[in-house]
């Protein structure tokens, strides 16, 4: 306890000293805002577009093997079976002892209103402003829904918010805290600027030669990356444990167009550590009050490109753990890979919006009313309390 | 005029696009920075320049009295200490002062110029730690003032200043057969000497000999420093007895006040080589590392028309249809690629100051993490980390050039594998930092304008995230290329 406090007292201390220059916030890992009451909540953003279906595949959906046998495992190849339809990839094994206590679930064939796979950028502000494109504000959803939590009198927070977290953005009071971290670049962030260091001869040269290096930079040192995030989610969970209600962060690395075996499999893997650590963090009692959600922009295509990869898609899977949601079970209403029931003929359908999963959560962790949510967090959803989403006991 | 001609004059020969900032429309525009620019008072050093003198002042005789009590046998270490910190606190500000100076002045030519020479005339601030104060003032009172008039007066600002004698170690140079030297030793320093020839003026293409630097230096006894003062002084008591030659030319000093090696300098600017050498490095810094010899030979010519008026070469070469050719073709230095960013980012200049004051007395906070197992992390302020030690990781920190040579200007030193990724893991932390909401296409807009290639937009659109998009464009082969 003594170190909560100590930690506590020098983290004011550090963003204090900054307030004179609010604009110019330290880096904004992880994103959080403090409210009365014991239920918690964290949103992780997969930022590049998740293939859900490689993470939790339905591997008792005989097409499954058709569309990607690249991809496709079964429990005999590795894949952890959940339910006798669905399986985990076995990058995210770690995950398993949530899912066999009841801390663990996933909904599956869901998307953001989002459609036309085009831009990430896009794609993002959707799903972090809950609007679909070009409506609504250009604030975070997440944001908006604090305004609506009960017992606000008791919220405390300092002003430093960050213009890059789109999801935290708005007129709700929201600390920035960060680690001190080179920020490691996920494979995908790595391939798209050397794609562009390979538009001049000099630079691919040197781009190139940055992987050769010894001892290895940070930014395209995956050992560091992996123990950034680490230590990120476990900060994000100590503040948990203290003031804070609500967290964000993001974890890129989903935007896999090439090699995707290897890629997704190292993102899975991080993914798994970094609810592991947000858990350990946060200790077993705060554990209990807690929704995790993990949510990405869109899906990927179900065949498998040239090179080794998928592209943009449209519906994907969203990973729930903590011991504040159902869990040992997938969630939605799986659409089927038949021919005819591929969305344009090419990606998983989307069945349900994810902005009702998140609804759902507000729902029950900080008792938004439905009406208040349809209105003021996602405007024109329709979301209501018997939704399949929202936990029954 | 080319529609670019504004984006190339502001990438090529300033810090770069700024918003809401009018890039330059025309030659005339650029060449009435030089005048603008030397009647701005610069950001450095903090106090001033007369104010810089009186801190100088009062640490040499800080510095004085503890030295005197130590030799009674009562030193006082911590005193040393604290003057050593207030050395090292002031340069730190005024290097942040230097970054913000080239970030918020409308001045980019003259911005770009003070740093050119500024690296010609190289110094080191950490030499000693009255150099950690004279180096800005170095700048402030030598270079900056001096930059657009004749090269002979830059010239001797710059050699005589207090900064680059004790670089260069000319205070304690003593003529072999001067009086000093007869009656309590002493040696001859050729340092300043070398560097004069083979740098400031005729460079190393120069047909220089070893007796040259050798007569240079005999020339150049007698010139020395004042170590209570800081001030250029004058001691025949050093000076080598007779006459001295340097190409071919006697120089004695009869009235024993320093006249030959003022008529030295005066030659050496003089020189065909100087013109050339000043020129072609000029060109090499501003357009290519290939120097187009017909730009080169039209700024010699008015280098020599005019008796070496620095303004009116640098209007030969902006003059000359290749300084704006649309191939960029040189790689960026550390500093202008940072300040350039920030530049793009938009920096309030009032939050930037308000970063460099809480930076102040601070060296980081120590932050242990939640779980008490790893030793406590750094976290140093947000300006210096942004700017000196990135500078200092990318390897051009402000003010200590790796030799009398300066740094480096050619692409090949800018971008070995392990400089391009600390521009890439700086890019990751300004736009986390600094980037309002503002998506990556516009960011590039922003700093390209219209020299942004299809290719490049069309890979940055492309980019994961915002976040990687914003940093794809600040680690784009053509926003380090101008």
């Amino acid at each position: 306890m003594a170190a909560h406090i100590q930690f506590r007292l020098k983290r004011r201390g550090f963003l204090a000293s900054l307030g004179a220059a609010a604009a110019l916030s330290v880096l904004p890992n992880v994103s959080l805002a403090a409210t009365s009451g014991d239920r918690r909540l964290v949103v992780i953003l997969l930022r590049g577009g998740m293939d859900g279906i490689d993470l939790v595949q339905p591997y008792g959906d005989p097409n499954l093997a058709v569309l990607r046998p690249e991809l496709t495992l079964t429990p005999e190849s590795g894949l952890i079976d959940l339910d006798g339809f669905f399986g985990l990839h076995p990058a995210a094994s770690g995950l398993m002892p949530l899912w066999r206590a009841g801390h663990l679930s996933f909904a599956h064939a869901i998307a953001s209103p989002y459609r036309g796979r085009l831009s990430h950028f896009e794609a993002q502000d959707v799903l972090e402003t809950g609007n679909p494109l070009g409506s609504g504000s250009r604030t975070g959803w997440l944001n908006r829904a604090l305004a609506l939590f009960p017992r606000t009198a008791s919220r405390a927070a300092v002003d430093i918010t960050t213009s890059v977290e789109l999801i935290m953005t708005g007129g709700n009071r929201t600390d920035v805290w960060a680690t001190q971290s080179d920020f490691p670049m996920a494979q995908d962030e790595i391939h798209s600027l050397q794609a562009l260091f390979q538009t001049d001869p000099v630079f691919g040269k040197a781009g190139a030669g940055m992987s050769d290096l010894d001892p290895l930079p940070p930014i395209v040192n995956p050992q560091a990356r992996i123990a950034g995030i680490a230590d990120l989610a476990r900060l994000a969970g100590s503040l948990l444990a203290e003031d804070y209600r609500v967290a964000s962060f993001s974890l890129a690395g989903w935007d896999t167009h090439q090699e995707q075996k290897r890629d997704l499999a190292e993102s899975a893997r991080l993914l798994s550590e970094a609810v592991l650590n947000l858990q350990a963090g946060m200790g077993e009692a705060a554990w209990q009050q807690t929704a995790v959600v993990a949510i990405t922009e869109f899906g990927r295509s179900l065949r498998l490109n040239s090179t080794g990869g998928t592209d943009h898609g449209t519906a994907s899977a969203a990973l729930l753990a903590g011991g504040a949601i159902a869990g040992g079970r997938i969630l939605g209403n799986w659409p089927g890979l038949a021919e005819g029931q591929l969305f344009e003929g090419r990606d998983l359908a989307p069945t349900r919006d994810i902005r009702e999963l998140l609804a759902a959560l507000l729902f029950q962790q900080f008792e938004i009313t439905a009406a208040n949510l349809n209105a003021k967090v996602f405007p024109g959803l329709g979301f209501e309390p018997s939704s399949l989403f929202v936990k029954t006991n | 005029m080319a529609a670019s001609f504004t984006t190339i004059a502001a990438r090529r020969f300033c810090y770069g696009l700024k918003p809401r900032e009018t890039p330059p429309s025309d030659i005339d525009t650029l060449m009435l920075q030089l005048q603008k620019g030397p009647k701005a008072v610069p950001r450095f050093p903090r106090e001033g320049v007369l104010g810089r003198r009186e801190t100088l002042g009062r640490l040499v005789s800080v510095r004085t009295v503890e030295a005197r009590a130590a030799q009674d046998g009562r030193p006082n270490p911590g005193l040393r200490q604290e003057t050593q910190r207030e050395a090292e606190r002031l340069l730190r500000r005024d290097a942040l002062s230097r970054v913000a100076q080239a970030v918020y002045s409308e001045n980019g030519f003259f911005e770009r110029l003070a740093s050119f020479w500024v690296n010609h005339f190289a110094i080191n601030a950490t030499k000693t730690y009255e150099m950690r104060l004279l180096a800005p003032l170095f700048e402030a009172e030598a270079i900056r003032p001096n930059l657009a008039g004749n090269f002979g007066n830059l010239l001797k600002a710059a050699v005589l200043h207090p900064a680059m004698l004790i670089y260069l170690d000319q205070a304690s140079s003593v003529g072999p057969q001067s009086p000093v030297a007869e009656r309590s030793g002493g040696t001859l320093n050729q340092s300043l000497a070398q560097e004069i020839l083979e740098v400031h003026s005729l460079g190393d293409q120069a047909e220089v000999t070893v007796a040259d630097v050798n007569g240079a230096a005999l020339i150049l006894t007698g010139l020395s420093l004042d170590l209570r003062s800081l001030e250029v002084s004058n001691r025949p008591g050093r000076a080598e007895p007779g006459a001295h030659v340097l190409l071919g030319k006697s120089y004695s000093d009869r009235a024993r006040n320093g006249s030959d090696h003022l008529e030295m300098l005066t030659d050496l600017a003089n020189h065909p080589a100087t013109a050339r050498n000043i020129c072609n490095k000029l060109v090499r810094h501003f357009i290519s590392e290939e120097v187009n010899p017909d730009m080169l030979n039209g700024m010699i010519q008015r280098w020599q028309a005019s008796g070496g008026n620095l303004t009116e070469v640098y209007r030969a070469m902006l003059e000359h249809p290749a300084a704006f050719a649309p191939e960029a073709s040189k790689v960026i230095a550390p500093f202008e690629f940072v300040v350039s960013a920030l530049r793009a980012f938009d920096v309030k200049g009032g939050e930037f100051d308000a970063l460099v004051n809480a930076d102040d007395d601070r060296d980081g906070d120590d932050v242990p993490p939640p779980d008490g197992k790893v030793p406590p992390r750094r976290k140093p302020g947000v300006a210096r980390l942004l700017t000196l030690q990135s500078l200092r990781r990318m390897g051009q920190p402000v003010w200590e050039p790796p030799s009398p040579a300066g740094f480096p200007d050619d692409a090949a030193s800018w971008l070995m594998p392990g400089h391009l990724a600390e521009r890439v893991a700086w890019a990751r932390i300004a736009v986390r930092l600094l980037a309002s909401d503002v998506t990556p296409l516009a960011l590039l807009d922003m700093v390209l304008a219209d020299l942004a290639h299809a290719q490049t937009r069309e890979l940055i659109s492309a980019a994961p995230s915002k976040v990687h998009g914003l940093t794809m464009v600040l680690a784009s082969p053509q926003f380090n290329r101008r």
